[in-house]
């Protein structure tokens, strides 16, 4: 733990939009934009229903996840997350930006 | 920037709040409550128009340290709003107008969440420089509440000297840096005892707590505040130290640390102004 190397501004989003009916975009502080396709984020959901509870493993096979989901809304938590309301009910896991910034790296 | 034509700004009830500052440690006892107050008693004095939110559900302290002059009330045109209680020109809210002094809020978490959530979406704050958040002991379940609901700008931790605070103190600070909320400063409570005949320090509580927090963190030591009769006397009796002892050593490195907080938001501010607070997506 160490606060030299942590920097919460960072983690800081400048936009957030929709790109098509099945991708946003979000361009964080330091100028670059990665894109996420909303049913990647809902293959990886965080939440308790989505997620084993001993091996932390998906419980949802990837190939069942709808490749053309939507969401009906996405919103910050605090500081450090967003939530994603999906159109198929999931609307509880917490997408850190830590996390997102991961995920939008690889691509 | 806020684009408004892809993302809006999210409504929210703190808004017209400029700085919202959490005061945690993580730990029980070690005076969070006395240092909230102090803080915004001393933020006060320097003109800035204060609030205090006490968090702490189920020990809350706030009436006893900064009485009331007029009670919280239901907004009289908005049924469903609270108009905040003032003292000394502070607003505040909290669990113990609603409860007997004596009375344990003996309630389970979902029900003290909502009552956080309650105090963060209807009171009616109005216009405030900063509003004042005192965190309750832990790092669970109504720490997230809190930093989930209210857009922090920045925390301060406080301790006290010996090492087995810091253990939770710790914790805290680990928690900050999972919500990436900025910690302000590490303000070190109960320092020493300063013997008025011969001007000894004894470090009653072992020393250096804060100075090793800050060392090993980066997070810049705000001061150290020594235990004196005056700062206790004043929380007893709902006082403000500023006016009974100002010459006290406990209210001059409070007043130093009020400012050097101003001066850090200022910065944060700055640097963070042109980036999103609340938002939400609204899918076409």
């Amino acid at each position: 733990m160490s606060a030299t190397t942590f920097d919460p501004l960072k983690l800081l989003i400048s936009r957030i939009y929709q790109k098509d009916a099945h991708v946003f975009a979000i361009e964080w502080a330091d100028g670059r934009i990665y894109d996420y396709r909303l049913s990647d984020l809902q293959k990886n959901c965080p939440c308790a229903r989505c997620r084993d509870e001993k091996t932390g493993r998906p419980l949802a096979l990837p190939s069942s996840i709808d490749s053309g989901l939507q969401a009906v809304r996405i919103y910050n938590l605090g500081r450090y997350a967003l939530r994603i309301e999906f159109t198929n009910g999931c609307s509880r896991g917490v997408y850190t930006f830590a996390m997102l910034r991961e995920w939008g790296k690889l691509g | 920037m806020l684009d408004r034509e892809i993302c809006k700004e999210r409504a929210e009830n703190l808004k017209n709040v400029r700085f919202v500052i959490g005061v945690a440690a993580g730990k029980g006892g070690v005076g969070k409550s006395t240092v909230a107050v102090n803080l915004a008693r001393a933020c006060m004095r320097q003109g800035l128009r204060v609030g205090i939110l006490d968090a702490d559900i189920y020990g809350p302290s706030l009436r006893q340290m900064l009485p009331e002059e007029t009670p919280p009330a239901k907004h009289p045109s908005l049924p469903e709003r609270i108009v905040p209680a003032v003292g000394c020109g502070i607003k505040m809210i909290s669990m113990a107008y609603f409860c007997e002094s004596h009375a344990a809020t003996a309630v389970r978490a979902p029900f003290a969440n909502g009552v956080i959530a309650q105090f963060l979406q209807k009171v009616d704050w109005d216009e405030l420089d900063i509003l004042f958040i005192d965190f309750p002991p832990g790092t669970g379940d109504i720490q997230l509440t809190l930093a989930q609901e209210s857009r922090i700008n920045g925390m301060v931790i406080v301790t006290t000297p010996q090492e087995v605070a810091l253990l939770d103190v710790r914790k805290a600070i680990h928690m900050c840096h999972q919500m990436a909320v900025p910690i302000l400063g590490v303000l070190e409570n109960m320092s020493y005892w300063q013997d008025p005949a011969t001007g000894q320090k004894l470090h009653l509580l072992g020393q250096g707590g804060g100075r090793i927090l800050s060392a090993e963190t980066g997070i810049p030591l705000l001061g150290e505040i020594p235990m004196e009769p005056a700062l206790s006397q004043s929380a007893d009796r709902g006082e403000d130290i500023f006016s009974t002892a100002p010459e006290c050593l406990a209210a001059e490195v409070l007043m130093q640390a009020s400012r050097k907080i101003g001066h850090h938001l200022t910065g944060l501010e700055q640097m963070e102004g042109q980036y999103l607070k609340n938002f939400e997506l609204i899918w076409k």
